[in-house]
């Protein structure tokens, strides 16, 4: 302001002509109180920047004590003496937040949370809300009794195939060599059909899609129906109840192609199908 | 609310003492140096720099002008609050423990530790505000010999009227300050806990024991009776009666030289609030790395100050949810 205000000196008009000189700052008051103040700098890439501020002044009158007034003018000594006014870093600091709140029942939420910190309970404890999952079709009995063992067989049998071929593979393998044994990954063929068996059987997993919340009367067919517009599905298996027949509520479609399983995922998850929503999602594999 | 760390001290606090009207702080440690601190900011006003040997205690008269100190170097100094000048030097034979200024600010007493030979004594120093500071008494006016258990603590009651001292022994004593001679002596704590700390409620009717024992009780100052029990789980430094909301404050933690096992929760170095009336725990405050040898709390009951074993003091103002708090009766009695 004040430069500008006594420029009386013809001679200082030269910094009107300096582009580098920054523009005065300006103070606004506006109607509700508060002021906008408008003021130039250089940011690190030297580059104008503008910045605009609002202020509010909020006056705070508060009483003290005429003796404790007089007290805040005092001289600082000893140690400090000669200090500016205000809090020195070396000796004080502002603490993290605490949250403290005075409760009724603090000692029982104490021992409650405490209890929850873990280390206390036993194994058996941590585990007893844990329920068993069986890794084929979710539900609560071990992987092992699952009814569906023998229905989902044939999926897995096909991968325990290949390793009976690779045996006899090996077989030849072995006799050609002068010692007694060698380790499969350095047998002739051996890493190949090793390979090709993880191969087959990635390939058969990433083109299965796992299909939940399907309807208790859903039929084989009728998800085939829906899913072979997709492209060719190889395998269609609903999961029964062994009693009553009926669906448990998810099936898994086999393609033959990925890209083809990709596009059925995309389309049909959120489909509509007797009254349920279809959630589909590529398989997980169960090992 | 975020507490002020105060850094001033290179070890472990002995006491801390907000002056009447709550704008400054007193602080004393093992290393010989007296601070006082604006508590509202924790500014450091300046340091009060002469004793020789740890300062065990400290106070400040009620007008602000003179600040007592008892020292390991067997002193009580009196200094002038404002420039940091020590206007008087008491020699005792042994170390000054406790020093406590009377409610009227006319005298002051001083706990002195038993020691080569010496017993324990409670020593009265009268004390004048003229013109020339220094000017003070040269002797004790009055000297109270503890002969069975030495005194650790001590101050003064409603009015001046006695003196009340905790011992070694766990018992607490209550003398006449104008004959010396002890009127009642109660055995409230355990026997042999060491009474650490006696705090006065504001109208002095009452008073709060902390003790070695993991109990803290409130006792009438008329009759020694014991009104509240508090119990805690780990040996009491410190205990104090918070005006404006009726809580009290207890600190502790076990002694480094003391711990024998570790658990997950070490220590147990928190400040903790009792409700006053129904001596039920209502909360904790953490954050210091060791013991807490000593609380403070505002006079007007807005802040609370501790002071630990690991060289800090935290200054707490409160905030709006400790105010709010009230027990279900107390907000029909607040409502009527």
């Amino acid at each position: 302001m004040s430069p500008t205000g006594n420029r009386a000196d013809w001679a200082d008009d030269e910094d009107f002509d300096d582009p580098s000189v920054l523009p005065p700052q300006e103070v606004i008051t506006n109607k509700d109180g508060t002021k906008t103040v408008i003021s130039y700098r250089y940011n690190d890439d030297n580059k104008k920047v503008k910045v605009t501020r609002r202020i509010k002044t909020t006056v705070v009158r508060e009483h003290v004590n005429p003796q404790v007034a007089e007290r805040r003018k005092w001289e600082k000594f000893g140690l400090e003496k000669g200090h500016a006014a205000g809090p020195s870093f070396d000796t004080t600091s502002v603490g993290e937040n605490i949250i403290f709140r005075p409760s009724v029942n603090w000692k029982a939420n104490a021992k409650e949370a405490e209890k929850e910190g873990g280390e206390k309970g036993s194994m058996k404890d941590q585990l007893k809300d844990k329920k068993v999952k069986c890794r084929i079709c979710s539900g609560e009995h071990f992987t092992a009794r699952c009814p569906f063992k023998d229905t989902m067989a044939p999926v897995e049998e096909g991968t325990a195939a290949a390793p009976g071929v690779e045996a006899e593979e090996d077989a030849g393998g072995l006799g050609a060599g002068k010692s007694s044994y060698v380790p499969p990954h350095m047998r002739k063929g051996g890493a190949g059909g090793g390979e090709k068996m993880g191969g087959r059987f990635e390939k058969d997993d990433l083109a299965t899609l796992r299909v939940t919340n399907v309807s208790e009367l859903a039929e084989e067919n009728e998800l085939r129906d829906l899913f072979e517009r997709f492209g060719r599905v190889t395998r269609v298996f609903l999961a029964r109840d062994r009693e009553t027949q009926r669906a448990k509520g998810f099936a898994f479609i086999s393609y033959a192609d990925r890209g083809d399983a990709a596009l059925a995922c995309e389309k049909v998850d959120g489909f509509g199908y007797r009254h349920l929503i279809l959630r589909v999602e590529f398989a997980k594999r169960t090992t | 609310m975020r507490p002020i760390l105060l850094s001033g001290h290179e070890r472990s606090l002995t006491q801390i003492k907000f002056n009447s009207d709550g704008d400054l702080l007193f602080s004393v440690s093992k290393d010989k140096i007296v601070c006082a601190w604006w508590s509202a900011n924790g500014e450091r006003l300046g340091t009060y720099n002469g004793h020789q040997g740890a300062v065990w205690t400290v106070d400040v008269s009620p007008n602000t002008i003179l600040l007592a100190t008892g020292s390991a170097d067997n002193t009580v100094r009196l200094w002038n609050v404002k420039t940091g000048e020590c206007v008087k030097v008491w020699e005792f034979s042994t170390a000054v423990k406790r020093v406590s200024f009377s409610p009227d600010g006319n005298r002051l007493l001083a706990v002195t530790e038993k020691r080569m030979g010496f017993n324990g004594t409670i020593a009265v120093l009268d004390i004048s505000y003229g013109e020339n500071l220094s000017a003070q008494a040269a002797e004790p006016t009055l000297t109270i010999v503890c002969e069975e258990s030495k005194a650790t603590v001590a101050g003064w009651s409603f009015l001046s009227k006695y003196i009340i001292a905790g011992h070694e022994d766990g018992s607490v004593s209550q003398y006449d300050p104008k004959s010396g001679d002890q009127l009642e002596n109660v055995q409230i704590h355990e026997f042999d806990s060491q009474i650490t700390d006696i705090q006065f409620a504001p109208d002095r009717l009452s008073f709060i024991t902390a003790s070695k024992d993991k109990s803290a009780k409130l006792l009438s100052s008329r009759n020694l009776a014991i009104l509240k029990t508090y119990i805690s789980d780990t040996p009491l430094n410190t205990a104090s009666v918070t005006p404006k909301k009726e809580f009290v404050i207890l600190g502790g933690g076990q002694a480094a030289m003391d711990v024998t096992t570790t658990s997950a929760r070490q220590g147990k170095f928190e400040a903790r609030f009792y409700h006053k009336v129904f001596e039920d725990e209502c909360g904790r405050v953490r954050g210091h790395f060791g013991p807490l040898n000593t609380i403070d709390v505002h006079p007007a009951g807005t802040a609370y100050a501790s002071g630990g074993e690991d060289g800090y003091v935290r200054v707490h103002h409160f905030d709006k949810s400790y105010f709010d708090f009230m027990y279900e009766v107390e907000r029909e009695q607040a409502r009527k």
